[in-house]
C-alpha cells in the first residue's frame, strides 16, 4: 500500500457502473427472448385448449322408438334390401313427434325436426339390419342434437336469461294471440334492460354515422363518397330505430334486431312482441300451448337477449329443446362421437377416427420405406462408401434434401407417382411414399451420426478377429448405433406426422366419410390424415367446426407428444457416451 | 525446525530477498471443482517487479491458483474458493471487489494465443476502449504503440495494423495477447504456460520479453519446462496434488531443494 | 388381392425352406467332406433364400405396380373390338351429316382467321410494344371469332351427341349386347371422364369400393374386366411360384464346400445398400426432373414468355385464356406473390431473428444448467408443432387480434388474413430453428477466446458483443440463410393466414399471396392437369426449389467453413 494505485483502477472505476447496466440490459434481452418464446408457447397451447373445450362434451337426445314394420321394411319380406330402404328417419320423426304433440303445423315440424340431423337415421337403420328382430319394438336411440342447437345449450352463441317472475300476471287469450297483464309492472325489468341496451346501440350507431360523415368528406372518389354517405344514412335510421324503443312514452315492439321476451307460464310458453312503456302489460302469441289461463304468479321470465337476426336458432327451437331439456330427453355427456366417427358434413356427428386410421397407415408406408432406406444409406455412407467425389456428391445432395420446402415433395408425388405411375389419388400409399422422401434426409443424417458415435476401436476388434466388413457392422456397430438410429427415426417420424402440404398436392384434402380399413386394402383408399383433417375442419364455416378444429389438434399434439417422448425416453435409457 | 516448518503446507513463504515489496499475499486458500478439491490450503506472498515461476506436474493445482489471482475462477459453474488473496493489501476475495475492476488491474496470458477475431490494431486498443482508458484516437494510438513496442512486435506489424490477429504467426500472436494485456497497463500479469505452444525460437523471445517486462510489472509465470522457470524467474513455487510444497528463490529450489518431492521432480523421477 | 396375399406367404415360406435347405446341405457336404466349409452354413441358406425370394418377388411387385394397368388395357381393348360395328355404323352416318360438316369447316376456317389475326399482333407488339393502341381492335376481333368458334364446336359436339344416341337406340333395338354399348360410351368419353368409367367399372366387378352409378354398360364393362383380372392374377402366382421353386433348385445346386457364400451374400448386401443411398439422389432427379419437365409444358402453353413469368406483376390464373389469345399471357405475372412471399419472410426474420439470437446466446452464455435444462425442451416443443397448428392459431386468434387492434388504432381496412398475422406466427415457429442453429455455432466458438476477454475485464456482455458474436458471425449468416429458406418454404401458415388475392403492396395489414399459397391453390380441388393453370403450379414450384437450394448451399458452405475453422 505504499505505492499510489496506478491511475488506471480510478479510470475504470468510473465507467464501471455504466457497463454494470449495459450488461443488465443486455441480459435482460436474453431473459426477455426466452420468456416471450415461451409466452408464445403458452398462449397458443392456452388458446388451443380454451377454444377446444366446448367440443369434449355434446347435447344428446334420446328417445324411444317404436321401429314399425310397414316403415321400416318397406317390401315386406324382412330381406335386407328392404330393410335398407326403410325410412328410419320418418321413425325418429315420429317418436319426436308423440314427445311435443303441440308442433303441428309446417313451421313448428320443420324447427322440431331441425333439432337433429336426419343423418341420425343411418345407425338406426344399422342395429335394424344387424338384428331385425327388433321390428315391432321400441328401443333406446341416441343421437347429438343439432351443432347450433348444442352451442345454444352450452350457451357459447347465445345469451340468455331466465328468471322466475315477480307477481301475478293474468292472461287474455284471444286466438293465438295473448294479452298478459301484471298486478304490477312485472316487465319493469326487462323494459329498462332493453332500454338501456338500445341506449347502447344507439350510441355506437351515432358513432358510426359521424365516421361515416368523416369519411365522406375525406373520400378522394365519388364512389367512395357516396358509399360512405349511404352507409351514413344507414347509421342515423339505426339510431332512430333505437331511439322509439328509449322513448318512455310508446311501447316497445320486439322484433329481429331486438332481445326475445319468452314467458314460460302454465306449462306454455308466451313469445312476447310488444311491451308497453310502464312494463305492466305485454301482447304476445302462444308458441307452447298453456294447459290453463288461468292468472298465475308462478311464471318464468325467459329473456333471449341475442337477438333472432343476430342467432341461428329460433325461439321456437330455443323452446323445444329446453322443453326437451327439462323433460330429461336432452342431457350434456362426453362426445365419444369426436373419438370414434370419421368426418361429416354435420359437425355434431364428425370425428377424427378416419383422419386417424388415415395417419396411422401413411405412417406405416413411411417407416416402411424412409427407416431401411434411411438406415442402409447411412450404413453406406459411412461404413462402406470410398470417400469419392461421388460420395461427396451424396452427401451434399442429402444435406440439401434435408431442407427442400415440404410442399416440393408434394409436387414430385403428384408428378411421379400419380400422373407418371398412375397410382391413385388421396391414398395412404401415395402419402407415405411422399412422406417416407421427405422423413428419408432426417433418417440417413441421424442414423449416420449415431454410427460416428460408435467408436472405430469396436470396429477394428472385429475386424482384427477374423470377421468381414458386413459382420463387424451389422453384428458390432449396428447393435451399438440402434438407439441412436430409432431416436432419429421417432423424430423423423413424427415430423412427418404432423407435416400436411406435401399431402393435399396428392389429394389427400379429399372429404372422405368413411375411414378406411385398417389393413392392405385402406391403403389405396381415399383417405385424409389428422392434420389435413385439422385443415379441413379449420376451413369449415360452422362455429361448432371451430372447437373441434381445436380439439382435434390436442389429440394430434397428443400424438406428437407420444412419439417424442419415446424418443426422449430411447435417449435417456440407451445414451452412452464413449 | 525452520525446514520442517517449511515442508508443512500452509507455512507462509516470504518474498527471499528482503528489499522487494509484497505485491500478492494469498493465505488459507482452498478450491474446489464441484466436489473435488484441486487446491488445499495455500499461502504464498509474491513480491513486486520480479518473476515468479509455477511448476509441478500437471494437475497439481498450479494454474488453479493463478486463476484465483484474477477471480477467473468465477467463469466456472461450478468452481468454489476459499481463503484470503490480497493485493497491495486489498482483499481481492471479497463481495465488493467487481472482477471486472480486477481484472483489469491483473492481466493474464494463456497458454493457447486467444487473438481476438479483430485487426491487430483493435486487439491491443481493446482493453483501453472497453475501460476507457483513452480520451483521444491519438492517445489510443500512442498507447497500441508503447504497447506493442513493449511487447516488442512493433517492428513486426507496424505496417499492416488493420489485418486480422490471427493471420499472425503463432508466437507473434502469443507476443500480440501479451501487448493487448499490458495496453492496460496492469499491476501484475499472469501467464499460464505463455511458451508451450510455441517453437524454440518463439520461446525464446517470449522468454527475452518476460525478462525485461520484469522492471516494470509483477510477473507470475505458470510453466510446465523447468529449464524456463530457471531462466526467467527470481523466485519459484512447487505445487504438487494441490499442495504448495515449496517456494523459495529459484537458484535455491533448483540447487538445494527442502522437501523431497522437489527433488524428485527436479531430477525428472516424476512429472 | 387375395391370391396375391396368399402367393406372397407361400413365397416367404419357400424362402425359409430355402434358407434351411441351403443351410441343412452345407451342413451335411460339412460332416461329409474333408477340409472347412469356405463359409458358415448360414451364409449358404443365406444365399439360396435369396435365390429363392428375390426374383420371385420382384415379379410380384411388377404386378402389384403394373397388374391393374395391364388388365384395364386388355379388358378396354376388348370392349373397344366389340363396339367396332356400332363405332362404324357412327361414324357412317357423321360423314353424311351436313350440319357436322359445316360447323367442322367453319371451325377450321376460324382457326385459320384467328391465327392470322394473332400473327398480325405479333407483328404490332414487336414493332410498338405491347400497349399498342392498334391492338385493341385485333382483339375485339379475335375475340368474335373465337365467340363464333365456341358456337361451332358445340354444334359439332351435340351433332355428334345425336348421333351416338341414334346409334344406341338402334343398338338397343336389335339388342346388341351392353358389353358393344359400353366400348361405344368409352370412345366417346372425354378423357378425364374414362377414369371415372374404369374405375366404377372395376367397383362393379371387384366390389372393393362402390361405384358411383350402375348401369348395365358398366356391368358388361365390368365382365370383361374379371376374368382377364384373374387369368393375370393366377398367372402371375403361378409363375412366381415357379420362379421361386427355379431359384430354390438353382441356389442349392451351387452350395459345395468352396463355394464363398458368404461374399456372395455381402455382395448383395452392400448392392442393396447402395441402392439405397442413390434414393436419395433419385428423389433430388426426380424433383429437378418433373418441375423442369413441367414447368417447360408450362412455359410452352405461355409462348416462351418467361419474362412475364417472372416480371409481370398481373397475377390471376383462374381466368380462363383461350389458346391462341392475345395479350392474355400477362395474367401469369408472379411478381405479386413473390413480393408476397418477401414481405411475409422479412416480417418472420424481424421476429426469429432476434428472439433466437437473444435466446440461443442467454441460453449458451448466461443460463446454468439447470435452466438449460427445461428451457431447451420447451423450444424444441415449439418446432415439434406442426405448421397447421400455427395455422389454426393465425387464422383464429392471431389474425382477428390484430385486425381487431388495427381497427382500434383506426385503420379502417384491416382484414383477419394478414401479411402480418402470417409472418408474426411463421416468425414464431422459426424461432426455435434460428436458437438452436445458433446456440451450436456460439458452443462451437472456442473457450479461450472468452477467456482473453475476461482477463482483460471485460464484462460478460462486452465479451460476447465483441469476441463471442463477431467470431460466430458466418455461422450465424449460414444460420439465418437457412432459416430464411425455411419461411420462403413454409405452406400452411400462409395458405390459412395470410390470404389468396394476389396484392402487390409492401402493406402488413392487407392479404397477401405468397409461392407456396398458389401452388396450393392451384393444385387443390377440381383441376384438369394438361391446363397452364396447374402447369403454373410447378413453373412456381421450380422457383421455390431453386430459391430454397441457393440459399441452403451457402448456407451450408457458410457454416461449414466457419466449423473448419473452429474444429
Amino acid at each position: 500500500m505504499t505505492d499510489a494505485p496506478r491511475p488506471i483502477a480510478d479510470a475504470v472505476r468510473q465507467r464501471l457502473a455504466r457497463r454494470h447496466r449495459a450488461e443488465g440490459r443486455f441480459r435482460m434481452f436474453g431473459v426477455g427472448a426466452i420468456v416471450l418464446a415461451i409466452a408464445f408457447l403458452a398462449v397458443l397451447i392456452g388458446s388451443i385448449i380454451a377454444q377446444s373445450t366446448g367440443a369434449f362434451t355434446t347435447y344428446t337426445l334420446t328417445l324411444p322408438i317404436t321401429i314399425e314394420r310397414e316403415v321400416a321394411d318397406p317390401r315386406g319380406d324382412m330381406s335386407e334390401a328392404s330393410l335398407r330402404r326403410g325410412s328410419y328417419n320418418q321413425l325418429i320423426q315420429r317418436a319426436l313427434q308423440a314427445e311435443l304433440p303441440a308442433a303441428s303445423s309446417r313451421t313448428e315440424l320443420r324447427d322440431l325436426f331441425s333439432l337433429y340431423s336426419g343423418l341420425n337415421a343411418a345407425p338406426v337403420m344399422r342395429r335394424v339390419v344387424a338384428d331385425p328382430s327388433l321390428i315391432g319394438q321400441e328401443i333406446s336411440v341416441s343421437m347429438p342434437v343439432n351443432h347450433e342447437i348444442d352451442l345454444y345449450l352450452k350457451g357459447i352463441t347465445v345469451r340468455e336469461d331466465r328468471q322466475p317472475g315477480e307477481g301475478a300476471i293474468t292472461m287474455d287469450a284471444d286466438g293465438d294471440e295473448v294479452r298478459l297483464t301484471g298486478e304490477m309492472p312485472v316487465f319493469a325489468r326487462f323494459v329498462s334492460r332493453i332500454r338501456a341496451q338500445a341506449e347502447d346501440e344507439r350510441q355506437e350507431a351515432l358513432s358510426r354515422a359521424a365516421r361515416a360523415q368523416a369519411q365522406a368528406g375525406m373520400a378522394e372518389s365519388r364512389d367512395a363518397r357516396e358509399a360512405a354517405l349511404a352507409a351514413e344514412r344507414r347509421a342515423f335510421a339505426d339510431a332512430e330505430r333505437f331511439e322509439t324503443i328509449i322513448d318512455p312514452e310508446t311501447s316497445i315492439l320486439l322484433g329481429a334486431r331486438t332481445a326475445s321476451l319468452l314467458i314460460g307460464v302454465n306449462g306454455g310458453v308466451i313469445s312476447v312482441s310488444a311491451v308497453s312503456p310502464d312494463g305492466r302489460t305485454a301482447q304476445g302469441s302462444v308458441l307452447l300451448p298453456l294447459e290453463s289461463d288461468a292468472a298465475s304468479s308462478d311464471w318464468t321470465e325467459w329473456v333471449i337477449e341475442t337477438p333472432p337476426a343476430a342467432r341461428r336458432v329460433g325461439d321456437l327451437q330455443a323452446i323445444y329443446a329446453r322443453t326437451l331439456e327439462e323433460r330429461g330427453l336432452i342431457d350434456q355427456r362426453f362426445n365419444t362421437r369426436l373419438f370414434l366417427n370419421a368426418d361429416s358434413r354435420e359437425p355434431e356427428l364428425a370425428g377424427v377416427m378416419g383422419a386417424f386410421i388415415g395417419s396411422i397407415l401413411t405412417m406405416l408406408v413411411t417407416m416402411l420405406l424412409a427407416v431401411p432406406i434411411g438406415v442402409g444409406t447411412a450404413i453406406y455412407l459411412e461404413e462402406f462408401a470410398p470417400k469419392t467425389r461421388l460420395t461427396g456428391f451424396i452427401e451434399v445432395n442429402i444435406n440439401n434434401l434435408a431442407a427442400v420446402p415440404s410442399i416440393v415433395f408434394g409436387l414430385l408425388g403428384l408428378a411421379v407417382f400419380i400422373n407418371a405411375f398412375g397410382l391413385p389419388r388421396s391414398a395412404p400409399l401415395v402419402g407415405g411414399m411422399v412422406l417416407a422422401l421427405m422423413t428419408l434426409p432426417t433418417v440417413i443424417i441421424s442414423s449416420r451420426a449415431a454410427l460416428r458415435a460408435v467408436p472405430p476401436s469396436i470396429r477394428e476388434a472385429a475386424l482384427g478377429v477374423g470377421a468381414s466388413k458386413t459382420q463387424a457392422v451389422f453384428q458390432h456397430v449396428l447393435p451399438l448405433a440402434m438407439p441412436g438410429i430409432l431416436t432419429g427415426s421417432i423424430i423423423g417420424l413424427a415430423q412427418a406426422l404432423g407435416e400436411t402440404a406435401p399431402l393435399l398436392m396428392i389429394g389427400m384434402v379429399a372429404f372422405v366419410a368413411d375411414a378406411p380399413s385398417l389393413g392392405l386394402a385402406g391403403l389405396t383408399q381415399p383417405s385424409t390424415v389428422m392434420p389435413v383433417q385439422v385443415f379441413l375442419w379449420s376451413g369449415a364455416s360452422e362455429r361448432a367446426f371451430e372447437m373441434r378444429t381445436a380439439a382435434a389438434i390436442l389429440v394430434l399434439l397428443t400424438l406428437m407428444i407420444l412419439f417424442n417422448a419415446v424418443a426422449i425416453y430411447l435417449r435417456r435409457r440407451f445414451e452412452r457416451r464413449w | 525446525m525452520a525446514e520442517d516448518a517449511n515442508v508443512k503446507a500452509g507455512t507462509v513463504y516470504h518474498p527471499a530477498e528482503g528489499n522487494r515489496k509484497v505485491k500478492v499475499a494469498a493465505s488459507g486458500v482452498d478450491v474446489f471443482y464441484a466436489d473435488k478439491q484441486a487446491l488445499h490450503d495455500v499461502s504464498v506472498e509474491i513480491g513486486d517487479r520480479a518473476v515468479t515461476a509455477f511448476i509441478g506436474p500437471s494437475g497439481c493445482g498450479k494454474s488453479t491458483f493463478l486463476r484465483c489471482i484474477n477471480r477467473m475462477n468465477d467463469t466456472i459453474d461450478t468452481a468454489r474458493v476459499s481463503g484470503s488473496i490480497r493485493i497491495d493489501g486489498e482483499e481481492i476475495n471479497d463481495r465488493s471487489v467487481d472482477p471486472v475492476l480486477l481484472r483489469a488491474r491483473v492481466g493474464m496470458v494463456f497458454q493457447k494465443p486467444n487473438p481476438f477475431p479483430k485487426s491487430i490494431f483493435d486487439n491491443v486498443a481493446y482493453g483501453p476502449r472497453i475501460h476507457g482508458l483513452a480520451v483521444s484516437k491519438d492517445e489510443l494510438d500512442s498507447i497500441v504503440e508503447t504497447s506493442l513496442k513493449k511487447a516488442g512486435l512493433w517492428d513486426e506489424v507496424a505496417d499492416r495494423l488493420d489485418q486480422p490477429g490471427n493471420s499472425l504467426s503463432g508466437g507473434q500472436q502469443q507476443r500480440l495477447v501479451i501487448a493487448r494485456a499490458i495496453a492496460v497497463n496492469p499491476e501484475v500479469i499472469l501467464m499460464d504456460e505463455p511458451c508451450s505452444a510455441l517453437d524454440p525460437i518463439a520461446t525464446a523471445r517470449i522468454e527475452e520479453l518476460i525478462d525485461e517486462l520484469r522492471e516494470n510489472y509483477c510477473l507470475i509465470i505458470v510453466t510446465h519446462s523447468m529449464a524456463q522457470a530457471a531462466r526467467v524467474s527470481q523466485m519459484t513455487a512447487f505445487f504438487h496434488l494441490g499442495h504448495l510444497v515449496e517456494f523459495g528463490p529459484t537458484e535455491e529450489i533448483f540447487t538445494n531443494p527442502r522437501d523431497r518431492r522437489t527433488q524428485d521432480y527436479i531430477t525428472g523421477r516424476f512429472g | 388381392m387375395q391370391l396375391s396375399l396368399f402367393t406372397a406367404l407361400a413365397l416367404l415360406v419357400l424362402t425359409a425352406t430355402g434358407f434351411l435347405a441351403g443351410r441343412t446341405r452345407a451342413l451335411a457336404i460339412g460332416a461329409r467332406e474333408e477340409g472347412r466349409l469356405h463359409s458358415l452354413p448360414n451364409y449358404h441358406g443365406y444365399f439360396v433364400a435369396l435365390w429363392t425370394g428375390l426374383p420371385a418377388f420382384a415379379l410380384l411387385a411388377l404386378y402389384a405396380v403394373t397388374g391393374t394397368m395391364v388388365v384395364n388395357t386388355l379388358a378396354l381393348g376388348e370392349l373397344s373390338r366389340a363396339s367396332e360395328p356400332l363405332q362404324q355404323r357412327y361414324e357412317a352416318i357423321l360423314a353424311t351429316d351436313e350440319d357436322h360438316r359445316a360447323a367442322t369447316a367453319s371451325v377450321e376456317r376460324l382457326e385459320a382467321e384467328i391465327r392470322m389475326l394473332r400473327a398480325e399482333a405479333d407483328a404490332i407488339i414487336a414493332s410498338e410494344g405491347p400497349h399498342s393502341e392498334a391492338l385493341a381492335p385485333l382483339r375485339a376481333r379475335q375475340e368474335e371469332r373465337l365467340f363464333d368458334q365456341d358456337d361451332a364446336r358445340f354444334v359439332i359436339t351435340s351433332r355428334e351427341a345425336a348421333i351416338a344416341g341414334i346409334v344406341l337406340e338402334a343398338a338397343d333395338a336389335d339388342v346388341a349386347d351392353a358389353r358393344a354399348r359400353a366400348g361405344f360410351e368409352y370412345r366417346r368419353l372425354p378423357p378425364e371422364q374414362r377414369e371415372l368409367f374404369v374405375a366404377d367399372a372395376r367397383a362393379l366387378a371387384f366390389a372393393d369400393t362402390l361405384a358411383s352409378r350402375d348401369t348395365p354398360e358398366l356391368r358388361a364393362a365390368a365382365e370383361a374386366f374379371v376374368p382377364r383380372q384373374q387369368a393375370l392374377a393366377w398367372g402371375v402366382s403361378l409363375a412366381a411360384l415357379a420362379l421361386a421353386a427355379g431359384g430354390l433348385a438353382f441356389g442349392r445346386s451351387r452350395v459345395t464346400r468352396q463355394f464363398r457364400a458368404r461374399n456372395r451374400v455381402e455382395w448383395m448386401v452392400s448392392a442393396a445398400l447402395m441402392l439405397a443411398s442413390a434414393i436419395a439422389i433419385l428423389t433430388t432427379l426426380g424433383i429437378v426432373l418433373s418441375l423442369l419437365f413441367e414447368s417447360l409444358r408450362f412455359f410452352a402453353s405461355i409462348d416462351w414468355r418467361v419474362q412475364d413469368f417472372l416480371f409481370g406483376t398481373q397475377w390471376s390464373p383462374q381466368t380462363a385464356i383461350r389458346p391462341g389469345q392475345i395479350g392474355q399471357s400477362g395474367s401469369f405475372g408472379a411478381v405479386p406473390l413473390f413480393a408476397g412471399t418477401g414481405l411475409i419472410m422479412l416480417i418472420a426474420m424481424l421476429v426469429a431473428a432476434p428472439v433466437g439470437l437473444f435466446a440461443a446466446i442467454y441460453l449458451s452464455e448466461y443460463a446454468d444448467s439447470r435452466f438449460r435444462a427445461w428451457a431447451k425442451p420447451v423450444l424444441e416443443i415449439l418446432a415439434g408443432v406442426p405448421t397447421v397448428v400455427y395455422g389454426f392459431f393465425a387464422l383464429l386468434t392471431v389474425g382477428p387480434l390484430l385486425r381487431d387492434f388495427a381497427l382500434f388504432l383506426g385503420y379502417e381496412d384491416a382484414v383477419t388474413q394478414s401479411a402480418l398475422a402470417a409472418g408474426l406466427v411463421m416468425g414464431v415457429m422459426i424461432i426455435p430453428f434460428v436458437s438452436s442453429l445458433s446456440d451450436d455455432v456460439i458452443n462451437a466458438v472456442p473457450q479461450s477466446l472468452r477467456d482473453g476477454a475476461y482477463a482483460m475485464g471485460a464484462t460478460k456482455s462486452e465479451t460476447i458483443r465483441h469476441v463471442v458474436f463477431p467470431a460466430a458471425l458466418p455461422g450465424i449468416v449460414g444460420a439465418l440463410l437457412l432459416a430464411i429458406s425455411r419461411a420462403i418454404g413454409e405452406t400452411m401458415i400462409v395458405v390459412m393466414a395470410a390470404g389468396q388475392a394476389a396484392n402487390l403492396t409492401a402493406n402488413p395489414l392487407e392479404s397477401v399471396t405468397t409461392i407456396t399459397v398458389q401452388i396450393v391453390m392451384l393444385l387443390t380441388g377440381d383441376q384438369e392437369f394438361n391446363s397452364p393453370k396447374t402447369l403454373s403450379a410447378f413453373a412456381l414450384g421450380l422457383v421455390l426449389f431453386v430459391l430454397t437450394l441457393i440459399l441452403n448451399i451457402i448456407a451450408l458452405r457458410v457454416v461449414q467453413r466457419y466449423r473448419e475453422k473452429y474444429d
